[in-house]
């Protein structure tokens, strides 16, 4: 048995070096290390470190496994679902719009039909690490519309599972429409099974693989992951969708914070033995034949994403700044894209689609941040109408609020110092509400009658305000949430005209 | 949480604390991440860039945390 030490050692340390050289101006790393594959591949003239990329097949393998298992186990489920149905919708429109654009241009290459859904995927699913780290290095935690980005690309994350689970039915060589829908039907029931088994049967892996000591818990696991992955495969499901299946069981168990955080430096290291083993496959002769697609592609998934920002901001309610932000954010692709591009390359798909996944990837990785981090301009040239028309404050707010219904805010005062309703009735109240879309007041919440929610359920007025004096808030009865004050100027000066309204007493205005 | 302090889920990163200070022109923002590390975001004069952001360890956080709560103090 021989081993190439000197070879794999020295790609992974010249990967590390370069991607530290790419971190400190801000560029991913992801892309540097199939970089790296590339230059010292032997389908590049010059230095060849590894002379056949089959040497890393298995390490490799084992980088794409534990890969999509660290996905599953820290996937935030329950953060998703607490999410609410409008970042699904959001989701739904930004996967749909990328996947349609890519499922399109695939068809358009024609190279034939398994290679388009390759490429819509490769196309359509961003990198959740890149995405990730931009919003902190940009130092967008804060914003408005960074909860929504999040949101949009862990369900993506989620979205691909779905998207293996339909693919490798297809490319695997099955010759009739029967065998395609069967091993598709396979497919999806593996994907059933597993998702069972994480919603009823945590606890007992988590009795398989629970122990006190670290080592023998990351041993059990690592088999277990492996070995799931490796029964995926074997019933002609992706290893890559059985690996992310046993992470999201994993994530329901209690050893979920250790197995994540003693996984992730072993996934660090072989993720990037794959990622490094995918651009040794890759001719760099072959890249120029495949530029004018790419930069095509490049172009399409700007625009789209664009697209899918703008629809996100309308349902979300930001503003221009919101809205170039979502659409620029989540531009680059990375690992999914490449973890597509090898399933394509494995079973034997049209052999151009590994350069032009490679040089897409790559010349996003050098776009994205760049695009990104200018996203005010965009911002700055964004009309008005594509987002909210009767918004006043919309340039200058910078914490939205999530409720939708402010453009429906008419009255913000009143002179009524009663509930009219349980004063007809004879019965006592606790506090006031305004509408604010029409003047009506009526008792709170805490009132035996509440009339401000019956008026509001009635007349479908959104919001209302407390009437009771000194305060201010403003409740939104659709979205369920505290309308919270928009900051920035434009408030602060309505603030102050209404502040000193009353003031000089009702007769002055 | 209390009055004034909002909370909101990000997903695949932590936990956000918008910290009200009372005022349209200020407010500090706090980024508890998955991983331990704390953001510490501070926004002034209305603006919707932060003026500071400061990436702090667990342990950092504590002890920043502990003068601000005036547990620690030299005697």
């Amino acid at each position: 048995m021989h081993a190439d030490l000197v070879g794999l050692g020295a790609a992974l340390l010249l990967a590390g070096l370069v991607a530290r050289g790419a971190r400190r101006v801000g560029l991913p790393s992801v892309p540097c290390y199939m970089l790296v594959g590339i230059l010292l591949g032997p389908g590049t003239p010059g230095p060849v470190l590894i002379e056949n990329p089959d040497d890393l097949a298995l390490l490799a393998s084992l980088g794409l496994v534990l890969l999509l298992f660290h996905l599953g186990v820290e996937f935030p489920l329950d953060q998703v679902v607490g999410g609410g149905r409008r970042l699904f919708l959001a989701a739904a429109c930004y996967i749909g719009l990328n996947i349609t654009a890519g499922l399109l241009f695939g068809f358009a290459l024609g190279w034939g039909a398994a290679e388009a859904l390759v490429v819509a995927g490769a196309l359509g699913i961003s990198s959740s690490a890149i995405a990730t780290k931009l919003l902190i290095e940009l130092r967008r935690l804060a914003n408005a519309e960074t909860p929504v980005i999040l949101g949009i690309i862990v369900i993506e994350d989620l979205f691909l599972a779905f998207y293996l689970a339909l693919l490798s039915p297809v490319l695997s060589d099955s010759d009739t429409a029967g065998e395609l829908v069967r091993d598709i039907a396979v497919s999806f029931g593996f994907l059933v099974l597993l998702f069972a088994v994480a919603r009823w049967g945590a606890r007992a892996v988590g009795a398989l693989v629970g122990s006190r000591e670290d080592e023998l818990l990351v041993v059990v696991t690592i088999g277990l992951v492996v070995l799931v992955a490796g029964l995926a495969e074997d019933v002609g499901v992706s290893d890559a969708i059985g690996a992310l299946m046993i992470g999201l069981v994993i994530s329901r168990t209690r050893f979920r914070e250790r197995v994540e955080k003693m996984v992730l430096p072993l996934r660090d290291v072989l993720a990037t033995v794959f990622f490094v083993a995918f651009g040794l496959t890759i001719d760099v002769g072959d890249l120029g034949g495949v530029a004018v697609p790419a930069v095509i592609a490049v172009c399409l998934t700007v625009l789209t994403n664009v697209s899918a920002g703008i629809v996100g901001a309308r349902l979300f309610g930001f503003n221009q700044r919101g809205a170039a932000n979502i659409g620029l954010t989540v531009l680059a692709r990375g690992e999914f894209s490449l973890i597509l591009a090898t399933l394509a390359i494995a079973a034997g798909l049209d052999a151009r689609i590994g350069p032009f996944v490679a040089l897409y990837v790559l010349l996003l990785a050098v776009i994205a941040p760049l695009l990104a981090s200018g996203s005010r301009f965009l911002a700055r040239v964004m009309p008005d109408r594509l987002l909210r028309s009767n918004w006043s404050y919309v340039r200058e707010e910078t914490i939205s609020t999530s409720c939708t219904h402010l453009d429906q805010i008419k009255v913000t005062d009143t002179e009524a110092q009663a509930c009219e309703a349980c004063r007809v009735l004879g019965d006592d109240w606790v506090q006031l509400r305004l509408c604010t879309s029409c003047g009506h007041v009526g008792c709170c919440d805490d009132s035996p009658h509440q009339h401000s929610r019956r008026h509001a359920a009635e007349a479908r007025h959104p919001v209302i305000q407390s009437a009771e004096p000194g305060e201010d808030w403003r409740f939104c009865f659709v979205d369920d949430t505290l309308v919270r004050a928009p900051m920035g100027s434009a408030r602060r000066a309505k603030g102050s005209g209404s502040a000193s309204g009353p003031g000089p007493g009702p007769g002055s205005g | 949480m209390g009055q004034g302090v909002h909370v909101v889920e990000l997903p695949g990163v932590g936990t956000r604390y918008d910290v009200d200070l009372g005022s349209a022109e200020d407010r500090v923002s706090v980024v508890v991440r998955s991983g331990g590390t704390r953001d510490l975001y501070v926004f002034t004069k209305g603006s919707a860039d932060p003026t500071a952001v400061l990436e702090l360890s667990e342990e950092q956080a504590r002890k920043l945390a502990a003068v601000l709560s005036a547990t620690f103090y030299e005697g």
